[in-house]
């Protein structure tokens, strides 16, 4: 792994300076929104490739994240600030009751209990219009200011997610090095060598799957004090498959994965605005194909070619390359 | 010494529907020993392994581990109580590098959780540290210490065989239960095995094994108990096991 | 019309409604006999169906008996080559590898419907036409009746297949034990790929019979299949007769509830029973592990 807090250095100054290179607002429009979207896929990254569960549910805690906070603001004159614990502590109680009996299920059927909940969750926010708005959607949602300090522009609100975006991936790091990363590790490797060698296994994947959630509501509350409306359209089954695309192309157990998974698939569409109709297509494509011929994920698959490349130069004449 | 058994079972019973693995088995092992449990294949070792460490339920009844009833725990509750065991189709956690293995073989003596380590607290790094420099000992106990940073996918057969033995020690178990730690293992290589059970036993771990090898199993073990179709058939010292009618039945009526 | 005899016509549009999710269900079954897997894209197969056959009788003015027939032929087609270049190639992957590829798969095949047919519904004539038939104070729907009766036909027509033909009882054998089956020269890789064809011929008959009374169009797809796969994990995967037990008692449930509670949440009544299948009896009413396969 190297130092990944050289890399954490290297990175934060990346973020710090990135604007500087960019010359539009829309452009960093899309920035923030990647920003946005890689904190969710870390957190599914540690529950996915470190623990080896799967979740195809997970735009709903991105959802829950946005609308408790949302219908606070909007609905009860809260501001922003103080909406976020309660975004935080209500998803986390809920991926807790809704992970207890879930993460006992393996494979498959975890997939579709992941994917029901999130089925759930979704026909809650259109149904319950009084609460949500229905599918017209939630307006009038604050936007967030901190002492005084209104976030009310493109390029501060980009450093608002880069800062939270930062403080999730240090998070990620530091426990993915420590004993707790090794257990989640170890889970995924077997789960009844882990339970012989006294790792609570039940409590360990309920945890990180919490932890998933979280990360997904503060990217939640971060999306609903953006755009300051919410409408359910984006957070169903389609986006949870677009997360999982990310961590899993990205590349499953590597910290930096999932952001290069969002970055890829945020910023896909874009190039294909011309082609929008196509955007599905080439998408489902996508996903086929780099299943099939990388399936480490594209991060490790690129790593994987370099080494061979390097490996061949090193044995000299006489290697197939 | 202490003259209760460090592990007993009383009536030990598991059906997998029609089939008896085991059949109201009484056994004990004394603290201190070598204790090995033998049986033609397919005698319901590996299940009795499997219950004793809480991988399956039993049918019927009861486990005791230093004298405290261990019956239906949860495998990890059991490990904490001091027991674990190896797997004979080998568990390593392949894509954990040797160290790291041991390290969660070290996972009961540390206590750093998701919190403490987020947010590296000084005491979890003080841990880290010396989670590493014990696992760095395990590893020298049973000279692999060349091994440590490679993949543990990577290490020939016969030293995974030996890093799942030194995962198992890292816990500081009172009792190491080991499933065929010979299998697949040549010559030398069970040799050094033995001579490691031996230390392992000097150490003050309790050692309960299921072999076939019956060089290794006569060579170091200080008890054996033969187990056949589920139902336990002889249990003594080597020497008078070996030379038992019901054993040698056991065996040659196999072939 | 009176409480009974609206209880009564919900139950009617819950056997048909079921009868589809037992279809569909049949499908998953099929294909995760033989290879473990959870073809995602089973509700596309469904959708494919029916604009399939709008196509054969729009454009290729054909009679609905051969427009169907080519759509089901078409559909078979897919689902064969599906197997051939995205499946076989990663027969050992992890299963979350395979889900990926099978959710892809899906979303694939939508995008192409969405192109060739853009994203309007299409309807299809009602094989028998559209008069309805009075029933104890409700009525019936002649196109419920040939749901219900294709169903039949084809759970049965299955039945026969797996346990009297030599093919059927060799996808069996294959599916139980592959290595057995080899032993005893049954191509196994042979045998995969007839259950993806047999997989898309069900769920290509089910999109075609349904699509007079709810439409086709590229996205019905995705809740379908869904739905489909509950009725499966309810009546116990990769069992028979689990499916269509689980198809016809979520249909029902389904249409009671929507009736008599509340019709927004009705898709939420098909997760809700999943979950708690899943939390309580994962192996579903009729399974019992690996016991009763297809």
């Amino acid at each position: 792994m190297g130092t990944p807090y050289g890399g954490f250095g290297v990175f934060a100054l990346f973020l710090l300076f990135l604007p500087l290179a960019v010359t539009n607002d829309y452009y960093l429009n899309i920035l923030i929104f990647i920003g946005i979207h890689s904190i969710i896929a870390m957190g599914l990254d540690l529950l996915m490739g470190y623990t080896g569960q799967i979740s195809l549910g997970h735009a709903a805690f991105f959802g829950l994240g946005g609308y408790i906070s949302g219908i606070l603001t909007a609905k009860w004159g809260w501001t922003a600030l103080a909406g976020l614990p309660f975004a935080i502590l209500g998803v986390g109680l809920i991926a807790w009751i809704i992970g207890v009996p879930t993460l006992k299920l393996h494979g498959h059927y975890l997939a579709m209990a992941t994917l029901g909940f999130g089925m759930i969750v979704f026909i809650f926010f259109n149904e319950l219009v009084p609460l949500t708005g229905g599918p017209s959607g939630l307006t009038g949602i604050e936007g967030v200011s901190v002492l005084g300090f209104a976030f009310d522009s493109d390029l501060k609100y980009y450093y608002l997610v880069a800062s939270a975006l930062l403080l999730s991936l240090l998070l990620s790091i530091n426990i993915v090095r420590s004993r707790v990363g090794r257990a989640l590790r170890a889970i995924h490797g077997s789960e009844v060598a882990s339970s012989v060698l006294g790792v609570n296994v039940a409590r360990f994947k309920v945890a990180i799957f919490v932890l998933s959630a979280v990360y997904a509501a503060l990217a939640g509350w971060l999306y609903a004090h953006y755009i300051t409306f919410l409408s359910p359209s984006s957070f169903g089954f389609l986006f949870s498959v677009k997360l999982v695309t990310m961590v899993v192309i990205g590349s499953l157990g590597s910290i930096w994965g999932g952001i290069f998974g969002a970055a890829l698939l945020t910023s896909l569409p874009e190039f294909l605005f011309v082609f929008e109709k196509y955007e599905t297509t080439v998408f489902g494509l996508i996903l086929i194909l780099v299943m099939i011929f990388m399936p480490r994920g594209l991060l490790r698959g690129i790593e994987d070619m370099v080494l061979r490349v390097l490996e061949s130069r090193v044995k000299g004449e006489g290697s197939k390359g | 010494m202490d003259a209760a058994p460090l592990l007993r079972t009383e009536g030990l019973s598991r059906y997998f529907g029609g089939v008896k693995a085991l059949s109201e088995l009484t056994f004990a092992v004394r603290k201190g020993f070598i204790q090995a449990v033998i049986g033609p294949n397919g005698a319901g070792k590996t299940t009795l392994f499997n219950v004793i460490s809480g991988v399956f339920p039993q049918t019927s009844g009861k486990v005791f581990f230093q004298e405290e009833e261990i019956t239906g725990l949860p495998t990890h509750v059991i490990a904490r109580r001091g027991l674990t065991r190896t797997f004979q189709n080998l568990r390593l956690f392949s894509e954990m590098t040797v160290l790291e293995n041991i390290m969660v073989g070290m996972h009961l003596q540390s206590r750093g959780g998701f919190l403490a380590s987020a947010f590296r607290l000084p005491w979890v790094l003080r841990e880290e540290k010396r989670i590493r420099e014990e696992s760095l000992g395990w590893l020298d106990f049973v000279e692999m210490t060349q091994y440590a940073n490679i993949p543990a996918a990577s290490l020939p057969f016969g030293k995974q065989r030996i890093l799942e033995l030194a995962r198992g020690l890292a816990l500081k178990p009172s009792l190491l239960m080991l499933d065929e730690p010979a299998a697949g293992l040549n010559i030398r290589e069970t040799e050094e095995l033995a001579a490691l059970i031996l230390r392992i036993r000097d150490n003050g771990i309790t050692v309960l094994l299921v072999e076939h090898d019956m060089d290794l199993v006569m060579g170091i073990s200080d008890h054996v108990t033969v187990v056949d179709q589920g139902i336990k058939i002889a249990d003594g010292d080597p020497e008078t096991v070996r030379n038992d009618e019901r054993v040698l039945k056991a065996y040659l009526g196999e072939e | 019309m009176s409480l009974d005899q609206q209880i009564l016509q919900y139950l009617i549009t819950g056997v048909t409604v079921g009868s589809i999710y037992a279809l569909i269900g049949m499908g998953f079954n099929i294909i995760y006999n033989s290879t473990e897997i959870i073809n995602f894209a089973q509700g596309e197969f469904v959708m494919l169906g029916g604009l399939f056959t709008v196509t054969g009788i729009r454009v290729l003015h054909l009679p609905l008996p051969f427009a169907a027939l080519m759509a089901v032929m078409a559909v078979a087609l897919i689902a064969i080559l599906f197997d051939v270049v995205a499946i076989r190639p990663l027969k050992d992957a992890s299963s979350i590898t395979l889900i990926i590829i099978t959710i892809g798969a899906s979303i694939f095949l939508r995008g192409i419907a969405s192109i060739l047919w853009g994203k309007e519904p299409y309807p299809i004539p009602a094989f028998s036409g559209e008069d309805p038939i009075p029933f104890f104070g409700a009525v019936i729907q002649p196109q419920s009746l040939w749901v219900m009766g294709i169903t039949v036909l084809i759970v049965l027509g299955l039945r026969q297949f797996f346990n009297r033909t030599i093919i059927g009882k060799a996808m069996l054998a294959s599916a139980f034990q592959p290595k057995a089956a080899r032993l005893v020269g049954i191509d196994t890789r042979f045998m995969t790929l007839i259950s993806f064809g047999l997989s898309g011929f069900v769920g290509a008959a089910a999109g075609i019979v349904i699509a007079p009374i709810s439409m086709a169009q590229y996205d019905i797809g995705i809740m379908i299949g869904l739905k489909g796969f509950c009725a499966a994990i309810i009546g116990g995967l990769g069992n028979f007769w689990g499916v269509v037990l689980g198809g016809v008692a979520l249909g029902v449930l389904e249409s009671l509830g929507a009736g008599l509670i509340s019709s927004g949440y009705k898709d939420a009544i098909a997760f809700g029973i999943l979950l708690i299948m899943l939390f309580f009896r994962p192996q579903g009413i009729l399974g019992k592990g690996k016991g009763d396969r297809v």
